[in-house]
């Protein structure tokens, strides 16, 4: 696990219609340490995705630096792992082959890269679907395949990208109890974009409020591990931290 | 109505037991008709022959070996054409589909020579080739490769953005994308651009083989007409008939479905 940087990162688009240029960013600088979990939160528009396509380097920046471990980002790789909200497993693959998806692309043999997923498929409780193609399984299982399928290429950083905002409220607690619990045993250096505001900080060290294409605030989770649904969802500090951050968000 | 429920369990049960039933009971009336018209004889038999003149003249073709022959002649041209029309259709159509430059470069072109079926271009290839295989390849090959190439196009658009995000992100070069990505995921538009493409190219052989064939089923349709032998030309058309329903019914819509109903890519 490495630590990500971003130095004065800015996005600026050219509008085609009104013939001008467009700030969608504007000097973001953010420090994520190795092994340490980030939220980003922002309404919509606010150029979170953005933030997080660019350090995928799925979109180029306009300004500043993204470093991973030190070294500039230019373009997308496999040192950083995304979880995209639309789940983006590969329909034609088993859930198996789509978590030994990154270990293919490495070279790793068949039967050694088969160990691999049925390993970190164990983890997320999924032994059982390893066969199954991803439109046959529920929402919340697909996406669990998708976080399993980022941690078994072992990237550098984690970057997910509202990845709970398509399943159903229920299944979203239980997923956020299980990324907690994955996260307190493999400790990676996550960045997490999302517009949920508990969830944001029922799972990060840290809370970033993002306003208008600017850090509005950088909101420390002193709240200890490990955590779980059943035990935050009447805690106190929880409930006080939450509020604040989402009094900072409806300000923004 | 009681009487008839137990005979309808029985049709149903037979039929599931049986495909074969379903697909051949709803030519039942067209034959009855047929032999109907042909009975009542105001055309004489040798302008509309019936059924069992049908029948006997596909055992005699059978026997003496000139409907197998054509048949196998006509079949392996089809096979032949559309594996060319496969081999330049689908990297054309991902070249155009993945490349904005080639799109602008091609797609022009490529309605432009579309326009000109597979027909009009006879006279010059006889022309060029004579009457002959040459000729009925071109044409064949002319008349797959739109369909292919159309269609994977729009399965390499169809291809969601996320996917080849995902594959750059674990790693993927370029051309693990194409092979891993982008192909499997255009797979059950092809096959739809094949099946389009071999209905058109069968057809389109036909009259080729009118035309300018020494040998295959249209040149046997046509041949018949030379020698006035209706009863064969009637024999043809159905030979065409059957011969696409097996091929479309029992290979190609098959396949269409294994490869996108299992994925979830179609309905």
């Amino acid at each position: 696990m490495k630590t990500l940087s971003l130095q004065n990162l800015s996005k600026t688009y050219y509008d085609l219609y009104e013939g001008s240029h467009h700030t969608a960013l504007h000097d973001i600088s953010l420090d994520i340490p190795a092994g340490e979990f980030v939220s980003v939160v922002g309404p919509s528009g606010c150029g979170k995705s953005t933030i997080l396509n660019m350090v995928a380097g799925f979109i180029p920046h306009s300004g500043g630096e993204i470093l991973v471990g030190g070294q500039p980002v230019k373009g997308p790789g496999r040192d950083r792992g995304v979880v995209f909200q639309s789940f983006a497993l590969f329909p034609w693959k088993t859930v198996l082959d789509n978590v030994g998806f990154g270990p293919k692309m490495r070279g790793v043999p068949k039967a050694e890269r088969d160990e691999i997923a049925r390993e970190y498929l164990a983890m997320a409780g999924l032994s059982h679907a390893a066969d199954r193609y991803p439109n046959e399984l529920s929402g919340g299982m697909q996406q669990r395949v998708g976080v399993v399928r980022a941690l078994a290429n072992k990237p550098d950083v984690l970057l997910m990208d509202e990845p709970f905002a398509s399943v159903d409220a229920q299944t979203r607690m239980t997923l956020q109890d299980e990324l907690s619990r994955i996260w307190e045993e493999r400790r990676p250096t996550v960045l997490f974009i999302t517009h949920d505001v508990p969830e944001a900080v029922f799972l990060a060290n840290r809370v970033v409020v993002l306003s208008k294409g600017h850090v509005l605030a950088d909101v420390p989770v002193p709240i200890e591990r490990p955590r779980v649904w059943d035990k935050l969802v009447e805690d106190d500090a929880f409930k006080e931290l939450s509020n604040k951050v989402l009094a900072l968000v409806r300000s923004a | 109505m009681n009487a008839l429920l137990p005979l309808w369990s029985f049709w149903v049960r037979t039929s599931r037991q049986w495909p074969v039933l379903q697909t051949l009971t709803p030519f039942v009336p067209v034959v009855l008709l047929w032999q109907a018209v042909a009975s009542w004889g105001a055309f004489p038999p040798a302008f509309f022959p019936a059924p069992m003149d049908v029948v006997r003249n596909f055992g005699t073709l059978m026997y003496k070996g000139i409907l197998p022959e054509y048949l196998s002649d006509s079949v392996s041209r089809l096979v032949a054409g559309a594996a060319v029309g496969m081999a330049l259709g689908i990297p054309l159509g991902l070249l155009i589909g993945l490349s904005r430059r080639a799109y602008v470069a091609l797609w022009p072109v490529v309605l432009f020579f579309q326009a000109i079926g597979d027909i009009a271009w006879l006279p010059i290839l006889i022309i060029w080739f004579g009457f002959g295989l040459t000729t009925m390849a071109f044409v064949i090959v002319y008349t797959v490769i739109f369909p292919v190439i159309f269609n994977t196009v729009l399965g390499v658009r169809s291809v969601k953005i996320e996917l080849h995000r995902a594959a750059q992100s674990l790693g993927a070069p370029p051309w693990r994308i194409l092979t891993e990505v982008v192909l499997p995921g255009a797979l059950p538009n092809i096959v739809t651009g094949l099946r389009n493409g071999l209905g058109y190219g069968w057809r389109a052989l036909i009259a080729a083989e009118m035309i300018v064939g020494t040998s295959g089923i249209g040149f046997m349709m046509f041949d018949a007409r030379r020698a006035g032998s209706v009863t064969e030309i009637v024999l043809g058309m159905i030979v065409l008939g059957i011969l696409w329903y097996i091929v479309d019914a029992w290979v190609l819509a098959p396949i269409e479905r294994a490869t996108g109903r299992r994925w979830g890519l179609t309905q």
